[in-house]
């Protein structure tokens, strides 16, 4: 559940939620500024949906895009990728069950049968899923994908001791996910959650209802994996290709190279293209060195691309506003507080105090990229409604200002509460992370409080404040959140229930066993009503819980070589969309 | 002409030949290589002009909070207002801010600048003063006494020159913090204290081997000279014979290699925090912001050229200071 900028904002997104699936906001290609926050979406589904996908006007075909990426993407193992970049890139490579398109100008996504014919069928009680095949796909070899792949690559996802960093939604949901741990161990082989009763039926058993499910089988971990093939560790060295491009070779934290694969067929698949014929991925760059080579596109850079977003020290450097990308993401960063430790007075007080015009200045964010937030949901999210708690906006002085100051020190008094002490950590050897502390700190103590910061090294910082326990009460993570879906329920269940501390995944751990109720009873409708509900679920949270301060809802803005054609943003990543990119001059 | 009997002073005035030569205001007379050296840098221009650059960063790093307080600001005060939306500062020299302020953070350039002399120059003169020290003791006890000292002095020295210095620099730091109570007891400024006497530390650390083992060659050599045998020979006890009969002689490999190592450690220092190993925020010095400030070259080059002007004239100053200084005390030099 990361979030690929974890180095570039190290200050304020310590770990944040892996980005998957939403339609997009009403600001499509625009910057998103805060003017144009989209507004409540449908969710879009398209089960009819055939290949081939719609070819892109003026597009050719050949040569070589490079893409000079400053973050690593840990893994391409299928079963383990769930950072934002990871799910990009492997959507070149793996096909699954279905997969998202983006229609019409503002790129909006419409979910779309991939490798199944359909979105997938529910049963009357809702815990049996039947998946349609389709026939006569093949792997990068020319061997053909069986019904059994698919169910061994679900086997697969549950071996999570091996593959901990996928997604973790089948071991809650799927049938006897908490006791099965894979095909590896003994009687691995027999597992009652999936059965393939014919070449061309996918049938998954649920333990509790899961109406999100044709979303979450868009994950690469639901691309089929035969069984003979299965490496463990290693297969992402060689993985089985059933998308446009295959692996030619692989260097952990170096480089990626792909090729065409001949045995893809355009004709099955309604979302990808095979415009460019190879892919050449650069990891582990330097940001400012490589955006500025790709905004300076000479040569050979031309043909380059970055995925991250622009380091706002370059945005006086770029000459031509068609080499960003611009468009929404469905991430919120926020400022989240324990509220097991600090009192709901106090978090209000904090909440006044809170410098968020001076701290998005030393944090460097940018106004394009990065407008200020105020709710929970992010507008990329259906079921957004904007609404503004009085000073919860994301902007103002907070207690910079000198008579907010003394106001708060005084309420502190009254409530007993003066001199509380906040205390956080931040990382010793990054000096954004180290100055918004500085900043946080000489606020809070103007304001009154008494603080404590303790500083850790940038290697071990993920460890210490992911630790839901852990001595501090101000800004354990996750600190920010992606949708992995475009629906509230990959946010408010997964976050603001109390078992989400056992998960490891509570903004402000709460434990208020009346929102759970709360929650519980909007999980429970149907995906359509639960759009409306969502958004009071989230105003009631600020309104009376305030776990967190929402400090900054996320935008792409990444910059494109010169001769890069049709770079659009994907909505449901955050990031380009690479399936559909040509070479102007190939 | 008759010769004088003893005793008498007539005969030497009849000999010229034989008494001290007539000498003149200006010819070097009776003086110890020390006293023949500071005069040839008095009069060599460019070690004047270098001393009084060094003298001046010095003045700068004493007595930065004055300075600081003669421009109305310190170095940790947060000026949001005064940087753009996209962290850009809205203003450059201005009678508030002398050097403008900082992007992002709008913190004021001067009194970071001043402030950022002070680790320089603390760290460089202190590891120099120690390594020269520890180095001299070292290599004279070696080289003097010989037998069992100098093979374990020479096997120490060879031992602290093998082992590798930024890796010392960095794993210290947490065992230094281990020991201090944890990073959870301690607060961000002593976390940056403990940085930095953890870096006087390896420099020093690692600078004296080189010196001890060029005074131990030395000592080696002059050890066997008449003066030294005839000091021993009457009983001079060894402490007296090292520091009084071997020590002047050895003054002008000492000072070049001071001389030396202060512009190195000076560099060594900017470097280590550049690369993040260093000095750590709040403490302000020139390598962490020159190593922040690569990124805004283009946007406000200010803000890079004051830090890198500052060491770039410092290490020039000190590096030909030194030069100029081994000069002075080669014999071979005639000017």
């Amino acid at each position: 559940m990361q979030w690929k900028r974890i180095t570039a904002v190290a200050a304020t997104v310590m770990l944040a939620a892996v980005a998957c699936g939403s339609p997009s906001s009403n600001s499509g290609t625009n910057s998103g500024g805060q003017g144009d926050l989209g507004g409540a979406q449908e969710k879009a589904t398209d089960a009819t949906a055939k290949g081939p996908a719609a070819e892109v006007d003026g597009a050719k075909k050949g040569g070589t895009v490079t893409v000079l990426s400053d973050v690593t993407p840990d893994t391409f193992d299928p079963t383990n990728i769930y950072y934002t970049d990871g799910n990009q890139i492997s959507k070149l490579m793996f096909r699954t069950l279905t997969q998202y398109r983006l229609d019409g100008d503002s790129h909006k996504p419409v979910l779309v049968p991939d490798l199944a014919e359909d979105l997938g069928t529910k049963s009357a009680d809702g815990l049996t899923w039947t998946f349609k095949l389709k026939k006569g796909i093949k792997y990068q070899d020319g061997t053909e994908v069986k019904a059994a792949d698919y169910a061994y690559a679900i086997k697969r996802s549950f071996a999570h001791d091996l593959y901990d960093a996928g997604p973790t939604y089948q071991l809650q949901f799927f049938k006897d996910g908490d006791t099965y741990k894979g095909p590896y161990g003994a009687g691995g082989a027999n597992y009652a959650g999936v059965e393939t009763p014919d070449e061309s039926t996918l049938v998954i058993k649920l333990a509790k209802k899961f109406d999100d499910l044709p979303f979450y089988v868009a994950f690469p971990m639901f691309t089929p994996i035969p069984q003979a093939k299965d490496t463990q560790k290693n297969y992402e060295q060689r993985p089985m290709s059933t998308g446009p491009y295959k692996v030619d070779s692989y260097v952990p934290g170096t480089e990626l190279k792909l090729s065409k694969n001949p045995s893809w067929d355009p004709n099955s698949d309604p979302v990808r293209h095979q415009y460019v014929d190879a892919w050449d991925f650069k990891f582990a760059q330097d940001t400012i060195k490589a955006q500025r080579q790709v905004l300076a596109s000479s040569g050979p850079d031309a043909n380059a691309l970055n995925y991250s977003n622009l380091d706002s020290t370059l945005l006086s450097e770029v000459k031509d506003q068609s080499q960003l990308v611009k468009g929404p993401s469905p991430c919120t960063i926020t400022y989240p507080m324990d509220t097991r430790k600090i009192p709901l007075e106090v978090r209000k007080l904090i909440a006044k105090a809170y410098p968020y015009d001076s701290w998005r200045k030393v944090a460097g964010l940018n106004p394009a990229t990065d407008p200020p937030a105020s709710t929970i949901l992010p507008p990329a999210v259906p079921g957004f409604v904007k609404y503004e708690l009085p000073g919860l906006n994301g902007t103002g002085k907070g207690a910079e200002d000198d008579a907010v100051a003394a106001e708060i020190k005084s309420e502190l008094g009254k409530l007993g509460k003066a001199n509380f002490e906040l205390s956080w950590y931040f990382s010793i050897d990054d000096p954004i992370s180290t100055q918004s502390s500085q900043l946080r700190q000489q606020v809070f103590e103007k304001a009154g409080f008494k603080v404590k910061t303790i500083g850790v090294p940038k290697a071990k910082l993920r460890t210490y404040v992911g630790n839901q326990d852990a001595p501090v009460n101000i800004g354990k993570t996750p600190t920010g959140w992606c949708s992995d879906w475009p629906s509230g329920t990959s946010w408010f269940p997964v976050l603001f229930r109390s078992d989400a501390i056992a998960l490891g995944n509570s903004i402000g751990q709460l434990q208020d066993k009346a929102l759970d109720a709360k929650i519980d009873a909007v999980s429970a409708k149907t995906p359509d009503e639960q759009l409306k509900e969502w958004t009071n679920v989230d105003k009631d949270i600020l309104e009376n819980y305030l776990p967190a301060l929402p400090l900054y809802y996320s935008n792409t803005e990444a910059p494109m070589g010169k001769n890069i054609g049709h770079a659009i943003n994907d909505p449901t990543q955050g990031l380009p969309e690479f399936t559909s990119i040509y070479l102007k001059q190939p | 002409m008759s010769i004088g009997s003893p005793g008498s002073t007539v005969g030497v005035e009849d000999h010229p030949a034989s008494a001290e030569p007539v000498r003149t205001a200006a010819t070097p007379h009776g003086k110890s290589p020390s006293r023949i050296a500071f005069d040839r840098l008095r009069k060599d221009k460019v070690a004047v002009t270098c001393a009084s650059i060094v003298v001046f960063f010095i003045l700068i790093a004493v007595f930065a909070p004055l300075l600081a307080k003669l421009e109305g600001q310190n170095y940790s005060t947060f000026h949001t207002d005064l940087v753009d939306e996209f962290g850009y500062p809205t203003i450059s020299f201005s009678p508030d801010h002398w050097f403008g302020v900082e992007p992002k953070t709008g913190r004021d350039s001067f009194a970071r600048w001043v402030y950022g002399a002070r680790p320089s120059l603390i760290i460089a003169f202190l590891a120099t003063l120690f390594g020269t020290v520890v180095g001299v003791v070292m290599g004279l006890l070696a080289g003097f006494l010989g037998g069992w000292v100098d093979r374990v002095i020479s096997w120490l020295v060879d031992f602290v020159l093998s082992l590798p210095y930024l890796l010392f620099a960095i794993a210290l730091v947490p065992i230094v913090e281990s020991m201090r109570g944890g990073s959870f007891n301690l607060t961000p400024q002593e976390q940056a204290q403990i940085r930095f006497y953890v870096l006087i530390f390896v420099l020093s650390f690692f600078g004296w081997a080189g010196l001890a083992r060029i005074i131990r060659g030395e000592v080696l050599s002059l050890r066997e000279r008449e003066f030294v045998l005839a000091a021993k020979a009457i009983g001079v006890p060894t402490r007296q014979v090292l520091f009084k009969e071997l020590l002047p002689n050895l003054v002008a490999p000492i000072v070049i290699s001071a001389s030396l190592s202060l512009p190195a450690y000076v560099t060594a220092e900017a470097g280590l925090s550049f690369l993040g190993v260093g000095l750590v925020e709040p403490i302000p010095s020139w390598g962490q912001t020159i190593a922040v400030a690569t990124n805004w070259f283009k946007a406000d080059p200010l803000y890079l050229w004051l830090p890198v002007i500052g060491i770039t004239v410092l290490v020039l100053s000190l590096a030909l200071l030194g030069d100029a200084i081994r000069d002075a005390f080669d014999p071979k030099t005639r000017r």
